[in-house]
């Protein structure tokens, strides 16, 4: 099959674009959406704001997710913000300018319309949550409150307190539970998707395991949408959710839609550092830290006095040295980067060696401690949860960790994969990130896909695609269903001695070390050579205890993994084959003189974007080309 | 250090359940609870024995999917904290710790230590939400409101729906949080409209799904790991009296 | 409409409404029947004065009765809401402790239904013994009822159970009067402080003064 990738992006100047589109699109009658059943995987941001949008509109839909309550997807656990272009603050921000700033940041390696279209809803996304209630923080005058956040000159960043994506989620969520209310919207918690249905080409429904009785079950639709986060867990410690997977989106991989961007994945900066072999996952510090805290590390290598104890003589607050104009609040992979090199070079704090210091005492001292604590009181009391330790009084110990997938499923102008009728949203696309997500900026794509988007797109799809009517006895849904099945009972029979968390954590380790913040052409065979293997392992010497027809986490767990051990092989050819560095994919190879990521515009200014052809066969790369005609492409600097 | 530990197991929904003894052997202060089970859970898959079900999904205080009693105690010994945020630190060599599912007719359990919530999110859908379409929303600033008034509401939003006030209360109410849903929206200007319809849906699905009344003992503001007090409580009181008896 | 207003009562949070309503005016009553007892000290005149100007008064009848119907309501909400408290959690826990601080929860909050029950035991005997007990005349009109009282706590086993039904008394306030202006919504955080120091204070105080009272007619009134 000749894959052909075609954006759709609408002619015209990037201003109206999005505006004509919506004209363009067709409409379907309000009496016939009744009639028509979309399936809604996921009830993140993106997927709650869909399926309610979608509810709201008079469309029949199913709501899916692994959680026992759609309240708690993983986006619940945002802390930092979201952005939007209302230059509230008067500081020279506009659409375009966060536009401009999204690209640059992205690294130019994203779709310019998309990103248009993203920062011009981003204004209509603050005025939707405020209306449903989100407690956004306000200035004394009774006005929304903005913060400025990583990588960014204006003050556009909304927030709730340090939980900015709960009370988003929240908003989502109850306008979700009012269509659930209206009857609008069928709600399915503890559903695993496990497949997806093809019927003569076109996406036509899911096979889900109902995760409390164990049964496979099948659901028809005209369309399905994919809103299922990212794949970060893929590195076993990350700070996503721990059930957080890519089974979702890889098993539809599987049935045809392209997965692109695979080796975009974002390391955050500050995170608090892994405490040993138990840790399950690790817990995010919010960026917006970096505006009072200042990261340094001991001149010295090897220098294991306390931080109280080494004068200021004999540090380096290296990115303040580095970087004199953005100082601490370089973007993420800059800072992850540079912490990962103080550690290389043996001057990383902690026991481990793996941390380096974020230290409020100057800015203590200049604002005194109760401002801080009124800014970050909730964090601090966070870490010292966490380490037992006063960041009052000892400097945080911070290191980067797995946080955002850029890359995820190909998706059209209108979200829609190669798959007629999967649209994918949220973390699960590829769509606007480019190569490095700048932050609070997720939480603003998933509620653009998923109010302002989506609810149009799949209205055009129906309307413009013969949808005859499908059951669940089909063909195409039993092959599913049996496939599914024969996973399970595969999975259950290989009785081994091995834990699936072992053989993960092993998998998280080639990843990281080898996949990880810095990738080598050797490095990266080095891991195309393990994957295999573990996943050999894995198949052999797994043990999967408990029964198929129950709730049993071992099996939800071990099937997730089993995919990670497919899909990581993706993840490291991608980044072989991306001979340059750009954003979160930093090849070694391709750096300049000082140490910077060094793009190389004339050979990589595409999407790569694959297709499956069969577990451990190579897989086929498609290329979209990326054309840039408002933004100049230039070398990132953050000097 | 080393723990003894009592576990509910419950195979299913219908079956019996019963502690059972079990040890944790080499549990470092740095774990967190959670950890600690995941490290015996990794001991009984080796030994190939179904491993102990439980909750968890965020891991860092926010999603609300953890939730065991431990101790007696739901969420664990710590004041504002989740369960999947209380560390080990906080327990001695020798101890004993039971752990227990959350208990409610509104809760039944599905298995071990996991239960049904689904009852919350009925609640939540019989009216707790703000009837918005999507699309068309004033510019947000249209709408000033007092930073007071929005940092109160934002303190009951804050609840993260686990449960544990219901599993704390003598009589399993969910009053506190219905209340903190009703707080967070009476307080708001966009809460106005459906102020007195909301407060009352909403209570009668709870009393619908089997929680119990309040006797104002305040177990559940205990354990909230988001310490939301039981004044919210008597706000729902005072919004349910005004909407069932007031001149409207 | 009458009949949705009514089933507003079988609510949740009308339960409580209803039971913070007759808790607190029966907690009035004993305040106002404390004050009167406590007239005993001023001797009999005053006393056997006071108890007939009380029964003289035309409205009396209608208070009692309305404090009957207040009281078994009270004992209708209280029992009826019990069982379906205990309803709401079909299987125990294990194990369940207190959840410490900022928690009201105490020995009186736990066992509100006994206290309450005992009362109404409590109160069956004492309107016997006092309302309906041995009618002296009294010769400046009305009931000599100073000798009853006198002669009642005579017998110490008497005295015994009503010194033990006042320490009841006391426990079902130290959480019944805060907690019935908090089941009608009066928690603002100003008041709050106060008013679950002064409910205990109260408790305590009415519990002292009745069991005084008590004492005191035994010892006293067998000279
Ligand atoms: C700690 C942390 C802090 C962050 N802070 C910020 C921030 O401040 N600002 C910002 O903009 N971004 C932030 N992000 C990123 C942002 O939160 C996420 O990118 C975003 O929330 C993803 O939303 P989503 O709707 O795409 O998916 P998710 O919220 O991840 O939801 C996925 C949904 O899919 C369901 N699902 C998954 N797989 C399946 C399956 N196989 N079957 C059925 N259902 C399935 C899940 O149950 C869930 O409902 C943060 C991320 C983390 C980890
Ligand atoms: C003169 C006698 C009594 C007084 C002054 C009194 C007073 C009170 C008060 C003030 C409350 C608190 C109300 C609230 O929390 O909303 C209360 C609660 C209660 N009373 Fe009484 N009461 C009396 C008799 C009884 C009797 C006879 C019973 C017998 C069943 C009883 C059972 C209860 C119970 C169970 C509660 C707790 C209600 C709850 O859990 O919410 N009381 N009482
Ligand atoms: C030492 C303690 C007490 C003494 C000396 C005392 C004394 C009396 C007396 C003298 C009467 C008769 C009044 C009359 O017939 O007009 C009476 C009636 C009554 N007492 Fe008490 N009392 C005491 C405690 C209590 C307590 C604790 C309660 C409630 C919990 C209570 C409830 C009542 C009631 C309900 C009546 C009947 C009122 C009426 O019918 O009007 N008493 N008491
Ligand atoms: S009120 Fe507190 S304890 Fe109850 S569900 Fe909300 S967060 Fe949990
Ligand atoms: S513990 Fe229960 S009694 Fe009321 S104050 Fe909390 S709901
Ligand atoms: S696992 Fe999310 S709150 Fe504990």
């Amino acid at each position: 099959m000749a894959i052909t990738l075609d954006a759709g992006i609408p002619s015209g100047p990037i201003a109206g674009k999005w505006d004509r589109h919506k004209f363009e699109m067709k409409l379907v009658n309000p009496a016939n959406k009744r009639k028509h059943t979309i399936i809604v995987v996921g009830t993140g941001l993106a997927g709650a704001s869909a399926a309610s949008s979608l509810g709201e509109l008079g469309y029949n839909v199913l709501s899916f997710c692994i959680q026992d309550s759609p309240r708690r997807a993983h986006s619940i656990a945002a802390q930092g913000g979201i952005n939007a272009a209302k230059n509230y603050q008067n500081d020279g921000d506009s659409v375009y300018r966060l536009f401009y700033d999204t690209v640059k940041g992205g690294d130019y390696r994203s779709r310019e319309a998309n990103v248009y279209r993203l920062a011009q809803l981003s204004v209509n996304i603050i005025d939707q949550c405020v209306a449903q209630g989100v407690p956004f923080a306000r200035e004394y005058g009774g006005l929304l409150a903005n913060r400025s956040f990583g990588g960014a000159q204006v003050s556009r960043t909304f927030y709730a307190r340090g939980q900015t994506g709960q009370q988003l989620l929240l908003g989502a969520y109850q306008s979700l539970m009012r269509q659930v209310h209206n009857r609008s919207v069928r709600l399915f918690p503890r559903r695993e998707m496990l497949d997806l249905v093809v019927i003569d080409g076109k996406a036509r429904g899911i096979v889900v395991r109902n995760l409390t009785t164990g049964e496979i079950e099948r659901y028809a639709a005209d369309a399905v949408i994919l809103a299922t986060g990212g794949y970060g867990t893929a590195y076993y410690l990350s700070t996503n959710a721990v059930n957080s997977n890519v089974t979702a989106a890889w098993r539809a991989h599987k049935r045809g839609a392209l997965f692109a961007n695979p080796c975009y994945t974002q390391i955050h900066p500050t995170c608090i550092p892994v405490s040993g072999e138990h840790q399950s996952k690790l817990t995010l510090m919010s960026e917006s830290l970096r505006n009072d805290g200042r990261v340094w590390v001991p001149k010295k290598q090897g220098d294991k006095r306390p931080p109280d104890q080494i004068p200021e003589a004999e540090r380096d607050y290296y990115l303040e040295r580095k970087y004199p104009s953005f100082g601490n609040l370089v973007p993420r992979d800059v800072a992850s980067r540079n912490a990962k090199q103080a550690a290389d070079e043996g001057r990383g704090v902690g026991e481990s060696g793996l941390a380096v210091y974020l230290d409020f005492k100057d800015a203590i001292a200049r604002v005194g401690a109760d401002t801080i604590k009124e800014k970050y009181g909730n964090l601090f009391q966070m870490y010292q949860k966490i380490t037992d330790e006063d960041p009052y009084k000892v400097p945080m110990r911070i290191y980067p960790a797995i946080h955002y997938t850029m890359g995820g499923l190909w998706v059209d102008y209108n979200l829609m994969s190669t798959v007629p009728g999967l649209h994918v949203a949220g973390e699960a696309n590829f769509s606007d990130h480019g190569a490095n997500r700048l932050g609070a900026s997720a939480l603003m794509q998933g509620l653009a896909d998923g109010y302002f988007v989506i609810p149009y797109t799949i209205g055009h799809y129906i309307a413009s695609n013969p949808l005859p009517k499908v059951t669940t006895e089909h063909e195409a849904f039993k092959e599913a269903a049996d496939s599914a099945q024969k996973q399970i009972s595969a999975l259950l029979a290989v009785k081994g001695t091995k834990t699936i968390r072992q053989i993960h954590r092993a998998l998280g380790a080639v990843l990281w070390d080898d996949v990880g913040m810095a990738r080598t052409e050797a490095s990266l065979q080095r891991a195309l050579a393990a994957i295999p293997q573990l996943r050999e392992d894995f198949w052999h010497n797994v043990s999967v205890p408990g029964t198929p027809d129950n709730l049993n986490q071992s099996l939800e767990y071990a099937g997730r993994v089993a995919d990670y051990l497919e899909f990581a092989e993706l993840l490291a050819l991608d980044a072989l084959q991306r001979r340059e560095s750009c954003g979160g994919h930093f090849r070694e190879e391709s750096q300049t003189p000082d140490g910077e990521a060094l793009r190389d515009d004339e050979h990589y200014s595409y999407v790569a974007a694959w297709e499956f052809k069969g577990v451990g066969r190579p897989p086929e790369l498609h290329k979209e080309p990326l054309e840039f005609d408002e933004v100049h492409l230039t070398q990132r600097s953050y000097k | 250090m080393r723990l003894k530990l009592r576990i509910w197991r419950q195979t299913g929904p219908t079956a019996a359940g019963r502690l059972e003894d079990y040890s944790a052997d080499d549990v470092s202060p740095d774990m967190s609870f959670l950890e600690m089970l995941d490290v015996v859970n990794e001991g009984l898959i080796r030994q190939g024995k179904d491993a102990i079900a439980f909750d968890s999904d965020c891991r860092e205080g926010i999603c609300g999917m953890c939730s065991l009693m431990v101790n007696g105690v739901a969420h664990g010994p710590d004041r504002g904290t989740t369960v999947c945020q209380l560390h080990m630190r906080r327990f001695k060599d020798g101890d004993t710790v039971t752990i227990e599912p959350w208990r409610a007719r509104g809760f039944p359990v599905v298995k071990d230590l996991v239960v049904d919530r689904s009852a919350f999110d009925r609640i939540i859908a019989a009216g707790g939400f703000v009837s918005v379409n999507c699309g068309g929303a004033q510019d947000g600033n249209n709408l000033p409101i007092s930073k007071e008034v929005a940092d109160h509401a934002m303190d009951s939003a804050a609840c993260i729906g686990c449960g544990a006030c219901v599993a704390a209360c003598k009589n399993a109410s969910a009053h506190l949080f219905i209340s903190a849903k009703i707080s967070h929206l009476a307080l708001l200007p966009q809460g106005e409209v459906e102020r007195y319809s909301r407060v009352v849906a909403m209570i009668n699905q709870a009393d619908a799904e089997g929680f119990g009344s309040c006797s104002n003992e305040g177990e559940c503001e205990a354990v909230c790991p988001k310490e939301i007090p039981i004044s919210n409580i008597a706000r729902m009181t005072r919004e349910y009296a005004k909407a069932v008896f007031g001149a409207r | 409409m009458a009949s949705s207003r009514l089933r507003v009562f079988d609510s949740t949070v009308g339960t409580k409404i209803l039971i913070g309503v007759t808790g607190l005016a029966l907690f009035v009553y004993l305040l106002i029947h404390v004050a009167g007892n406590l007239l005993v000290f001023l001797g009999p005149d005053f006393f056997n004065k006071y108890a007939y100007t009380l029964e003289g008064n035309a409205l009396l009848p209608v208070i009692e009765i309305g404090l009957l119907l207040v009281f078994l309501l009270h004992v209708y909400k209280t029992v009826k809401n019990f069982l379906r408290n205990q309803q709401a959690r079909p299987v125990r826990y294990e194990r369940k402790s207190y959840a410490g601080r900022p928690s009201r929860k105490s020995l009186a909050s736990s066992t509100m239904i006994f206290s309450g029950l005992w009362l109404l035991v409590f109160i069956v005997i004492h309107v016997k013994a006092f309302r309906y007990g041995t009618e002296y005349a009294w010769p400046a009109g009305g009931r000599d009822l100073y000798r009853l009282e006198m002669e009642n706590f005579q017998n110490p086993l008497m005295v015994a159970f009503y010194v033990l039904s006042m320490l009841v008394v006391g426990s079902h306030l130290w959480h019944g009067v805060s907690s019935g202006f908090q089941s009608l919504g009066a928690d603002k955080p100003g008041w709050t402080q106060v008013l679950l120091p002064a409910g205990k204070g109260i408790a305590v105080l009415i519990t002292a003064a009745f069991i005084v009272i008590a004492l005191w007619a035994h010892f006293a009134g067998a000279r």
